[in-house]
């Protein structure tokens, strides 16, 4: 009994989504009259956005439950261990994987009907996907890791592939694809030369093994570690997007539906960095790996440096909002991959990493959802241009896209001034001054592409005569807006009850 | 044979299906070259799993057997819909689309 | 030079031609026909390293299975799954300079590799290793949690496969009776070719 409460998370995203499989295979199709289909999921995507996001909710929910509950009274627990290890750390992510995924399919409700795309297989796909996610940030395990990874990411391959007849949206899926699983395929060497050399698949064994060697008696390779942590870097980076593995970034989320671009910003990223954390923290803890003369440290901060610098100024000469909102995820990925290094000194790092990612989920989701109302019928809001004037045509639109932005540039009072401030000031605490002093001059620079949406939303007109968005109003969309906008006051104005919780999982992820 | 020769040939193979990564630009040979890559790092589990003398290695290529194939089934599917939008499989992997 | 020697000489240089048909050949059907032969070789390796079992999944999923699929796929585009590799484009003298170089660091780590590591020989194999009883009794032991969190990762795989090829469905009253079995499987066209004469007839 105990162990399905503690893994009651996972089961109710999972079994979840298969009921929302059988109601989209077994309910009667709900269309307009005259419109004839044998789709019997067409029509229905309302029904469904709102069962997925319920279910998510309930996920959410549930790993406040287990939280509260305290995973280290569950002994059952240890049954699972160490495929899948259910601590504070992972419940930790997977309320945001739940929050973010929620958000996605709320968007979806509304987005996926305007803009032609009823596809009913949607949101099944995004249910499993996220378990996948989930089951990736609780991996203790080299197999769960690779599977829950290859979950996630089949999940995503499909979402993004679902807009169809557009040449350029399929070449980017294809693209996305290919390069995934061709980053997939190196990170899965890495992992075999981890297993070869070590003999062990779960994290703590080659921990441990990894912290004999040098001692007499140890046959660990040291040559077969330093390969593969850097092959298994080499597939993270490209899951969280890091500069210089980013290339496909900008066109996926450019081809994708909007709100498979959300779901691919906000929970791949937070499920990569959950796994990781855990992988250099469990796996890569020993000081000699762990330490700033060699080791992981300054390969990440080389990238988080290069992620921060090379997005921040490509983004600002985007021509299209969503592939600026791509750079911006790039970005971040540098400011979170700052916090990973910290961590290799302060177990704080992790927690404020924790909490960043909360902040940028739903940040990110609230940017792209404010993006999404900006268009309809089939036409998105692509360039600045279509943007003009939507703070007198859509106020309560563009009230909240700037508050997002606001968010995501870093400016109090939101969530995202206090991520970037305890992840700079862990930095800081860690005596790596220059990446945090590099950190906080990239947010300054970050700020203006995010204040160039918002000149063009308050501040100028639509050329005369040029085509106009009509904006688009619904439900689901608002009332992901809503919630996003809560949480980004909330976890702006009052961020200790949520930044207690992100410290606790610090603790456990040792 | 040792361990040696077949870790050497493993690194051929994955090597091999590196290049066919990078040179080849037929989206259908992309995805073969990637499966050429997932065979090689079965054929090193599978290695490892008799140098270490446990089953482990070799449950592990099990799985990554079966997530190929899945990864596949996908990767084909998308390919078809390429295909069907654009009416060739060519596909650019190092450059960013331009408009 | 053992028998064991001489059968993983034949198997290792059947791989690597099939891996090099497989990266090389022009013609799609010619490098799955590659994939096949180094699938073969590497099961042969399999055989030599006491995993049967796996020898025997390789055959049947990899060559049974995936091969199959590539070659169902080559067929279904056509002609038209030809080319592509072949014409030179401003900027393609890069990946073949970049292609070579990543290659031959990545084996020149390997052989770098190899000649640090110990052990050159196996140790004896525990009786039992590699048989159905071994593999199956930790799949479903000490691998039960990845073994059914793959449930998941094969829906996904089955209901996005389905998801992505599948094109918007109609009635089946409306579809044209001449179109061929393809166009039925997909419910769309397969070629741009056939989706012109579809409109065609509808337009008739």
């Amino acid at each position: 009994m105990n162990l399905l409460f503690g893994l009651s998370p996972f089961l109710a995203v999972g079994v979840g989504a298969l009921l929302l499989m059988l109601a989209e295979a077994f309910g009667k199709p709900n269309v307009a009259p005259g419109v004839e289909t044998t789709d019997a999921g067409a029509g229905r995507a309302g029904e469904l956005a709102l069962g997925a996001a319920v279910i998510l909710v309930i996920g959410a929910v549930l790993s406040v439950a287990v939280w509260v509950a305290g995973p280290e009274s569950l002994p059952e627990l240890t049954q699972v261990a160490p495929h899948l290890v259910i601590d504070k750390f992972t419940l930790f992510f997977s309320f945001t994987l739940c929050v973010g995924g929620a958000l996605a399919a709320l968007l979806a409700g509304g987005y996926l009907p305007e803009h032609g795309i009823d596809r009913s297989e949607f949101f099944p796909l995004l249910l499993l996907s996220t378990v996948g996610a989930m089951a990736l940030s609780a991996a203790g395990d080299l197999l769960t890791l690779f599977v829950a990874l290859e979950t996630m990411s089949l999940g995503v391959y499909s979402l993004i592939g679902l807009r169809r007849g557009s040449p350029r949206a399929a070449e980017a899926a294809l693209k996305y694809f290919l390069l995934g699983s061709f980053a997939a395929a190196i990170m899965l060497f890495g992992l075999a030369l981890l297993y070869g050399a070590t003999g062990h698949t779960d994290l703590a064994g080659i921990g441990a093994a990894v912290r004999s060697i040098g001692s007499p008696g140890s046959t660990v390779s040291a040559g077969k570690i330093l390969i593969s942590l850097v092959l298994v870097l080499v597939g993270l980076a490209f899951k969280v997007s890091a500069v210089p593995f980013h290339q496909w970034t900008p066109d996926a989320y450019e081809g994708a539906p909007t709100p498979a671009a959300t779901y691919m910003a906000v929970a791949v990223k937070s499920a990569a960095f959950a796994v990781l954390l855990r992988v250099l923290l469990v796996g890569f803890g020993d000081e000699r790996l762990a330490s700033w003369g060699a080791g992981w440290p300054p390969a990440l901060a080389v990238l988080a440096v290069l992620s921060m610098t090379v997005a921040n100024l490509v983004a600002g000469r985007q021509e299209s909002v969503k592939r600026m909102l791509a750079y911006s995820s790039i970005a971040h990925a540098g400011y979170a991959l700052v916090g990973v290094v910290a961590a290799m000194r302060s177990p704080e790092a992790v927690s404020a990493v924790a909490f960043y990612l909360l902040a940028y989920t739903v940040s990110t989701a609230g940017a792209f959802g404010a993006l999404i109302l900006c268009g309809s019928r089939g036409a998105e809001a692509v360039s600045y241009e279509d943007l003009a004037g939507v703070g007198k045509r859509h106020p309560a639109a563009a009230l909240a896209f700037s508050l997002f932005l606001f968010s995501l540039a870093g400016l109090p009072p939101t969530a995202g001034f206090f991520g970037k401030l305890y992840v700079f000031r862990t930095a800081i605490d860690s005596g790596l001054y220059t990446l945090a002093i590099l950190g906080l001059v990239n947010s300054v620079i970050g700020a203006y592409y995010y204040l160039r949406v918002m000149v063009y939303l308050y501040m100028r007109e639509p050329a005369p005569g040029a085509p106009r968005a009509v904006t688009m109003r619904s439900g689901f969309v608002a009332t992901a807006l809503v919630a996003a906008a809560i949480f980004v006051l909330l976890l702006g104005m009052a961020p200790g009850f949520t930044l207690d919780m992100a410290s606790g999982a610090a603790l456990t992820a040792r | 044979m040792g361990l040696t020769g077949y870790l050497l040939l493993a690194a051929a193979l994955f090597s091999l299906g590196v290049f066919g990564v990078v040179t080849r630009r037929n989206a259908i040979g992309v995805l073969a070259s990637v499966e050429l890559m997932a065979n090689a790092v079965n054929l090193n589990l599978v290695a490892f799993s008799r140098h270490h003398a446990g089953p482990t290695g070799q449950v592990f290529a099990l799985f990554s057997i079966a997530l190929t194939v899945a990864e596949v089934v996908v990767g084909l599917a998308l390919v078809l819909l390429l295909f069907r939008a654009k009416g060739d499989v060519r596909i650019e992997l190092a450059s960013e689309l331009k408009d | 030079m053992t028998p064991g020697g001489y059968f993983f000489g034949v198997c290792a240089v059947v791989a690597v031609l099939g891996a090099l048909a497989t990266i090389s050949a022009r013609n799609p059907i010619r490098g799955a026909m590659g994939l096949l032969a180094t699938i073969v070789g590497i099961a042969g390796m399999y055989v030599q390293l006491s995993a049967q079992f796996l020898a025997a999944i390789q055959l049947i999923v990899y060559a049974g299975a995936v091969v199959v699929l590539f070659v169902f796929v080559i067929m279904l585009l056509g002609p038209d799954a030809h080319g592509a590799d072949g014409g030179k484009r401003p900027g393609s003298w890069a990946r073949w300079i970049a292609a070579p170089l990543v290659s031959v660091l990545l084996l020149g780590g390997a052989v770098l590799l190899a000649r640090v590591s110990t052990p050159q020989r196996f140790r004896a194999a525990p009786p039992g290793h590699g048989t159905i009883e071994a593999v199956g009794g930790d799949v479903f032991g000490r691998a039960l949690v990845p073994f059914e969190l793959s449930t998941a990762l094969l829906i996904v795989a089955a209901v996005g496969a389905i998801a992505i090829a599948r094109s918007r469905a109609t009635k089946p009253s409306e579809r044209p009776a001449s179109v061929g079995a393809t166009r039925r499987l997909f419910g769309g066209a397969i070629h741009p070719r056939d989706a012109r004469t579809v409109d065609d007839e509808v337009a008739r």
